[in-house]
């Protein structure tokens, strides 16, 4: 007992293993169970679930499970962004759903509802499906990421689902991959032979944020000592600020946040950075509003946006984007900004341009993202 | 539980019509006292025998009617029901009735003192026709647990069962404040919901009570005026709207002020139709006649040049 250690503090409530019957045997299962021996872990139920179960019945209170699945569905998925909006037209591989961390703003509260962490252990399939794809015309870019339904590095400890796609894609000088996560694991980056060719990220928000908002989360200046080891290594970041929430004393938050950063890294490590204005569903709202009852951001000017999401009201909007952008443009930063699913009126008031100008967004982003 | 195949009458002076299970028991209906009129009574009500004489178990307002004309009611005797078995009883025997929130909870108040939860939600809620996984189910179970007084209110259909969820996360002095609000007024639906919504969600947004942003709005000073209920309410909706969005309430204001110098003597509307998401306006205009075509076109030319529209392009941006 006395040499039992302890997974990483996110993934402390995984409290049993299901693994389809599948994929018992699958490198990813193998390795799960190989890595959870010798921690306090270890004894943690594993069930294995017959071809053609509907879905698993796990309701243990504030436990997780997670859940070894093979999938049979797309891997490589475009990123769901609306018409009315500019998108930035990432690629989405698709490794799993949901996430062992809680942060009140998620939307993955409202797409999963249970608690169960999804991996898609049939490997072969997705880097087969990836092969096809990416191996089709060499000549063809693609930037890629696999934080759209859960975090890219969450699970990392446990599954090293992030280091096998980085060995993988070495062999495709086309693909650039970018590691969204909101907490450090770098184990992948052993894996890396090309430091251009993978892009870690890490979401940022106001301190205040990060400390009443995310939780079970690494904090932001761990995110950006794993930032500044990533650029020292030769790796280009990414940084995303996104939610920005309009709470008081935002002001103060985001300009600390964004000082910081340049004490970590300099601008021409970052590929890109993002701002994002929190937006939701609207059914998300009742659900932040049950989860984390203490939240009181949901209640400010949220109107229906063109994508019918809940946005707030486009003044209040400017007034954060104007002050942010100022600030992160005086520390030097400027090509790399763009805004996650914001309007041509708000990129013109804001940036004095729109992607229009500079021939979209999906293009300028995927210069950025071979250091074109 | 068992039910005798034989009808027997007995005076509707002889049998207690009163008791929790008779949940619904109001004022018998004009209809139903019409009916027993012209044909007499056409079914049976269910009673069963105790100490004290015959208990009605179903049929409250056959009894009422008849005990009025004097004459004698025909009866189905009822064997050893428990008191859940008198209210499922009474449920099956009104089955016909078109039912209304305010019932629904009536005999969902009724039942839960006698079973669990799980038998409420899988047994009862079912033959109420609310669905055990429905958002109105949810509904019912917050106002189950909420205080009498509001439990009152819902009961009197004052406030709507939509309201319960936004009323379940109040605390209870910010309860107490609201509550004047619903002392005079039946409010609708969408009326009560927004109401107490908009009250609840600034009072988190701005850190303080519920009374402090009634107050705020001038909720109480409306209330003072005497209106009639229909415009007390629209003013207080319209008040603690314009509390709940300050900044977008504004920009509507200024926007209804531009729109009206640029529109004024025409029959031209103009309307943002986004909430300020996009810049501009939609302009409507309704005509029917080949002169009011011609009036509006020579309208519009002479909007044109009118200098406020230079106001309206900006609203929502950054120069606004």
């Amino acid at each position: 007992m006395t040499n039992q250690t302890r997974l990483p503090q996110h993934l402390r409530k995984i409290a049993h293993v299901f693994v389809d019957e599948s994929m018992q045997d699958s490198p990813i299962a193998q390795r799960v169970k190989a890595r959870l021996e010798g921690t306090t872990q270890a004894d943690i139920p594993w069930t294995v679930v017959a071809p053609g179960s509907d879905r698993l019945e796990f309701e243990q209170g504030d436990d997780q499970a997670l859940y070894l699945k093979e999938y049979k569905g797309k891997f490589l998925r475009f990123c769901p962004g609306t018409r009315a909006y500019h998108c930035c037209g990432y690629r989405i591989i698709h490794i799993g759903e949901n996430c062992p961390m809680a942060c009140s703003y998620c939307i993955l509260q409202a797409y999963f509802q249970d608690r169960v962490l999804k991996i898609w252990a049939n490997q072969n399939d997705l880097f087969s499906e990836l092969g096809d794809a990416f191996g089709a015309d060499r000549n063809t870019r693609y930037r890629v990421g696999t934080g759209e339904f859960t975090d890219s590095l969450a699970l990392e400890h446990l599954t090293g689902y992030s280091h096998d796609l980085v060995g993988f894609l070495n062999d495709h000088e086309n693909v650039v991959l970018e590691l969204k996560s909101k907490v450090v694991d770098l184990t992948w980056m052993d894996a890396a032979k090309r430091t251009d060719r993978v892009l870690p990220a890490w979401s940022l928000n106001a301190p205040f944020i990060n400390e009443h908002e995310e939780f079970d989360v690494s904090t932001l200046r761990e995110r950006l000592e794993a930032a500044r080891t990533c650029a020292e290594a030769g790796f280009r970041v990414c940084l995303h600020f996104d939610p920005i929430i309009h709470y008081p004393g935002w002001r103060e938050g985001y300009a600390e946040i964004i000082d910081m950063i340049f004490d970590y890294v300099k601008p021409e490590n970052i590929a890109y950075m993002s701002l994002g204005s929190f937006r939701c569903m609207p059914q998300l709202t009742p659900i932040i509003a049950d989860n984390f009852p203490d939240t009181t951001y949901i209640y400010n000017e949220f109107v229906p946006g063109l994508d019918g999401k809940a946005r707030l009201l486009r003044p209040l909007r400017l007034e954060q984007f104007s002050f942010m952008v100022d600030r992160l443009r005086a520390h030097g930063m400027d090509r790399q900004l763009y805004f996650c699913m914001e309007s041509t009126e708000v990129w013109n008031e804001v940036f004095g341009y729109a992607p229009k100008d500079f021939g979209g967004l999906g293009k300028r982003l995927m210069e950025q993202a071979f250091g074109d | 539980m068992q039910l005798s195949s034989e009808i027997l009458t007995a005076p509707a002076d002889t049998m207690r019509d009163t008791g929790p299970h008779l949940f619904w028991s109001d004022k018998p209906q004009e209809s139903l006292k019409n009916s027993i009129n012209e044909f007499g009574q056409t079914t049976p009500i269910l009673v069963q025998e105790t100490t004290d004489g015959l208990e009605v178990i179903a049929g409250h307002a056959r009894v009422s009617i008849l005990r009025e004309q004097g004459k004698p009611v025909l009866a189905r005797l009822v064997e050893e029901a428990d008191d859940v078995e008198k209210g499922l009883l009474y449920l099956a025997d009104n089955a016909q009735r078109p039912l209304d929130d305010a019932m629904r909870f009536a005999a969902l108040r009724y039942f839960r003192p006698l079973m669990d939860e799980k038998q409420l939600r899988s047994d009862i809620l079912p033959r109420l026709g609310v669905k055990p996984k429905s958002k109105d189910a949810k509904l019912f179970a917050a106002w189950l647990d909420m205080a009498d007084n509001w439990q009152a209110h819902l009961l009197a259909g004052r406030v709507p069962l939509a309201a319960g969820i936004v009323l379940g996360r109040m605390e209870e002095a910010d309860r107490n404040a609201v509550e004047p609000l619903f002392a005079n007024f039946a409010w609708s639906r969408s009326n009560g919901v927004n109401m107490l919504t908009w009250l609840f969600e600034a009072g988190k947004m701005a850190n303080c009570s519920t009374a402090d942003i009634m107050e705020r709005a001038g909720v109480n000073e409306i209330l003072r005026q005497g209106l009639s209920p229909k415009d007390c309410i629209a003013r207080l909706n319209a008040a603690v709207k314009d509390t709940r969005y300050p900044e977008l309430s504004a920009l509507q204001e200024h926007f209804a002020k531009a729109a009206r110098e640029i529109t004024a003597g025409t029959r031209w509307r103009l309307n943002q139709p986004n909430n300020f998401e996009t810049g501009g306006a939609e302009m409507t205009v309704q005509i029917k006649d080949a002169d009011q075509l011609a009036k509006a076109v020579k309208d519009l030319e002479t909007m044109a040049g009118v200098s406020t529209w230079e106001t309206l392009w900006k609203l929502g941006g950054k120069d606004d």
